[in-house]
């Protein structure tokens, strides 16, 4: 970490040189010019942090920008400039943006939203907000604009430095933010929302909060380029400025923040000299050169680049320029008591005539148990009795049709995954749900968000595990993978992590989804092994679904059979195992069970 | 106040025909297709020359469509294929598609805006009032496109085969159905099907070369709300479609330039399956 910090602290260093040193070595036209492309680039870097790592598409950052330019443009032509007013002109602009941002993302994100509809939304942003202009007449300036009105009196190249100062402490700390646990959160909500929200994350606010921030940077490059150039016009708020930041952000390269900003600046620089000569074919070549980078070159031209130098750097030195940048957090033990429903009478799980119907089908129908600590319960049944529908019904409040699930006491009422993993609910999948570019240790991390919160500008050095889940990692030689990557896990260790990142949400209630799918005899044991040894020492309360009669007749204290979404029988494993009934329902019984 | 009516069922009409070749790109390639509104733009010009060879108006329907579909197939085989896993990234890539195409068309044709010959001139009496020929014309063409899309899809077996691709992709490729070219054929009917709905409204205003921009944005909207069924792009097109002329004829022209985006945006919160069954 050190070595990344110190290099790219020294090229910090060399940007704000060049910041100041910018105006006596530039011809004036150039620096009047680049003043414009520092504010765009600025906004750009917002809609890499919102695009390229948290994964939300966005042409509206260019009506945020808008607001902020007007809210300058509109405070100094009717109120006169005054240090009142530019600082009543920001506070307004910053406000607005803020406001509407945060109305922007109720609409677009909630539990269940696709991608897509973001993107849908702030396309209609920038269309509405250039509307309003338009139908403001003269207070706005319609569609020609306000121009000329005082602002603040600074010299070109006073603004050059300003500017370029604060592009290189925005995309400084930008840096720091997306660099840190926070910012790992994001890209995990991109990769996988559903099992963000599994893990206790409240993704839509999250990126809620994350449009808010970014909507009152671009208001604050608006209020400048209002300052600056002495003219608002609805282009800078419009449709099509949303859709060239975002085609800047993919020429320069989604999610790395630099390739947005040098490629915005370079791209609006050329643009200014060559649109003069020739503007129609400069507007051509550009949308030909996006088309093909989308196409042949997604990630962009700065990693490309950026790959090229790192092969020569290493043909050079012979070392390798892709080190491991970030130290691995030390795992240390977790503060106990901090489960939900400890000291509690209520039985853990109190299931009560619940159901749940697609239309006419009911999946299940009245089904009603109780479950108390330390009982670790088999649920069985053929496929298609609706097992995994009882765990999304426990694990998500909007699921159930009717009837109600209280865990210790408390109903949980109709909330997503994130509210129910405050209850004291933890869920792992049956199919392997992780975090594919995400290392054993962020997504260990990402599992503890809920308890310990994240860094917004650093790495935790520690990461706290309750017993239980270092027990898991411990045993399965997880703790020897802490940097790998999980797509480069064998399917063993993806089950084995998936546990563990469950056990670490320190759950009441462990809902296990055929933990032990597709693993050997010997994986299967030891994950049955720890499971027992965790309900008897924890007095943790967990339901286990299994195909595998054998293996869930040596753990379980209970089982309960579902059979076309109903309960079946509920008894113990001796009363199940050696009942017909259940025999009949898997055709043959023990055998066909045992194969699967 | 029938010419109100009038004004709702033929800006529904227009819509209809405007969203129907982005509906079903949408349905069988699973992309939303931003160079919509440059096929579109396509179409207006191909009127255009059609109106500066001094040919008949009529002829401006079947050229746009063919035009349409040509630049349809060009840009099926050079950027849309490689974009199948990355929808995302294709919505990006059709609209710098659209920036092209427009950029193109104004160093051919100009920036200015153009006018061209309408097929059918003048006004008739409906039930006492007087209205435009043309816009009524309109009706029966976006009629037209319909029923061809209907028997298209339900009697021919490359509609089979789209249905099927539209319901389940891998199930129908391990049919044997060749899904690739099942796309192809949707994208250059698509194409030409935005073209022709481009030729369609060019005598109710005018050409220049971001002409497609305000439609598309529009169509798309639409096309959202209506879940990939024609019915249901039909229903949205008449109810978003009216509501804009209400908010038009008794707001404002402005505010009713905003009504579908507005109303679709605020549907698709409440009832994420639009206009659809879901």
């Amino acid at each position: 970490m050190s070595g990344r910090l110190a290099l790219a602290g020294s090229i910090a260093g060399l940007c704000v040189v060049a910041a100041i040193a910018g105006p006596y070595v530039l011809d004036s036209y150039t620096v009047n010019i680049l003043v414009r492309s520092f504010l765009y680039a600025a906004t750009a870097l917002t809609v890499d942090i919102l695009w390229g790592y948290a994964g939300i598409l966005t042409f509206g950052q260019a009506a945020f920008f808008g607001i902020g330019a007007y809210a300058a443009g509109i405070t100094f032509t009717y109120l006169d400039f005054s240090p009142q007013n530019a600082v009543l002109a920001l506070l307004a602009g910053l406000a607005v943006s803020a406001a509407v941002a945060a109305v922007t993302g109720w609409i677009s994100f909630f539990h269940g939203a696709s991608p897509l509809y973001v993107a849908i939304v702030t396309l209609a942003m920038p269309i509405i907000f250039v509307q309003i202009l338009y139908s403001g007449g003269t207070f706005t300036g319609s569609s020609s604009g306000l121009v000329g009105y005082n602002t603040f009196d600074l010299s070109v190249e006073s603004w050059f430095t300003i500017c370029g100062v604060g592009l290189v402490v925005l995309t400084t700390v930008a840096w720091f933010f997306v660099n840190s646990d926070f910012g790992r959160m994001l890209v995990a909500i991109r990769e996988n929302e559903q099992r963000c929200t599994y893990l206790g994350i409240n993704a839509p606010r999250i990126k809620i909060l994350l449009m808010v921030v970014m909507a009152m940077i671009a208001s604050v490059a608006g209020y400048a380029y209002a300052g600056y150039t002495v003219v608002v016009a609805p282009e800078i708020g419009s449709f099509v400025f949303g859709t060239e930041l975002v085609m800047w952000v993919a020429l320069g390269g989604r999610g790395t923040l630099i390739g947005p900003v040098l490629g915005t600046i370079v791209i609006d620089v050329t643009t200014a000299y060559l649109s003069g000569n020739l503007p129609f074919v400069w507007k051509l070549i550009i949308g030909s050169i996006f088309v093909l980078v989308i196409v042949a070159l997604p990630q962009g031209i700065i990693p490309v680049v950026r790959t090229a130098l790192g092969r020569m750097w290493s043909a050079a030195t012979g070392r390798s320029a892709m080190a491991s940048s970030f130290t691995v957090p030390a795992i240390v033990d977790a503060r106990a008591g901090r489960r939900a429903g400890a000291g509690s009478d209520a039985p853990a799980l109190d299931v009560a005539d619940l159901t749940r119907s697609y239309g006419s089908l009911k999946v299940l129908e009245g089904v009603t148990f109780k479950a108390l600590g330390s009982e670790l319960l088999g649920i069985i049944g053929p496929n298609g009795a609706g097992k995994t529908t009882l765990m999304r019904c426990l694990s998500d409040g909007y699921e159930r049709t009717g009837g109600t699930v209280a865990a210790f006491g408390q109903t949980i009422a109709r909330v997503p995954p994130h509210g129910v993993v405050g209850f004291g609910i933890g869920r792992s999948f049956q199919t392997t749900s992780l975090f594919e570019t995400l290392t054993v240790a962020e997504c260990l991390t990402l599992a503890r968000y809920r308890l310990d919160g994240a860094g917004m500008m650093s790495r935790m050095p520690e990461l706290a595990l309750p017993d239980s889940a270092r027990h898991v990692i411990a045993a399965t030689g997880l703790d020897r993978e802490m940097e790998i990557e999980c797509r480069h896990l064998s399917h063993g260790m993806k089950r084995a992590l998936e546990l563990a990142m469950v056990l670490a949400l320190e759950p009441s209630v462990l809902l296990l989804d055929e933990p032990t799918a597709g693993l050997t005899k010997p994986e299967r044991t030891l994950i049955g092994n720890i499971l027992v040894e965790l309900v008897q020492r924890e007095g943790l309360c967990t339901l286990i679904i299994e195909h595998d009669l054998d293996f869930v007749r040596d753990i379980s204290t209970r089982i309960i059979v579902l059979h076309q979404g109903k309960v079946l029988l509920d008894g113990s494993v001796a009363e199940v195992v050696g009942s017909e009934l259940v025999r009949t329902i898997y055709a043959g019984g023990e055998h066909k069970g045992a194969a699967r | 106040m029938i010419a109100l009516a009038l004004d709702i069922i033929t800006t529904a009409a227009i819509l209809f025909a405007v969203a129907a070749g982005l509906l079903i790109i949408l349905g069988v390639l699973k992309i939303v297709n931003f160079a919509h509104g440059g096929f579109l733009t396509i179409g207006g010009y191909s009127a255009l020359v059609v109106t500066q060879l001094g040919w008949s108006p009529w002829l401006a329907y079947p050229v746009a469509a063919l035009a349409g579909m040509v630049m349809g197939a060009v840009v099926e085989r050079f950027v849309i294929r490689p974009l199948y896993d990355r929808p995302l990234d294709a919505i990006l890539a059709t609209w710098g598609l659209g920036i092209i195409i427009g950029q193109l068309i104004t160093i051919i044709f100009g920036r200015e805006i153009q006018f061209v010959q309408t097929p059918i001139a003048g006004a008739t009496s409906v039930i006492g009032e007087t209205y435009s020929l043309y816009r009524l014309f309109l009706i029966v063409a976006a009629a037209a496109v319909a029923a061809g899309i209907a028997a298209l899809l339900n009697a021919t077996r490359l509609g089979l085969e789209a249905r099927a691709v539209i319901m389940n992709e891998p199930l129908a490729r391990g049919l044997g159905i060749n899904s690739g070219h099942v796309r192809f054929v949707t994208f250059c009917f698509g194409a030409g099907l935005a073209s022709l709905a481009g030729a369609l409204i060019t005598p109710l205003s005018s050409v220049d070369p971001n002409m497609g921009v305000p439609w598309l944005v529009n169509a798309f909207m639409l096309v959202l709300v209506s879940s990939v069924s024609l019915t249901s792009l039909a229903a949205a097109a008449l109810a978003l479609g009216g509501a804009q002329v209400l908010v038009s004829s008794f707001v404002s022209p402005v505010i009713g330039g905003l009504t579908i985006v507005v109303l679709a945006a605020l549907l698709l919160r409440i009832r994420p399956a639009g206009f659809g069954r879901g």
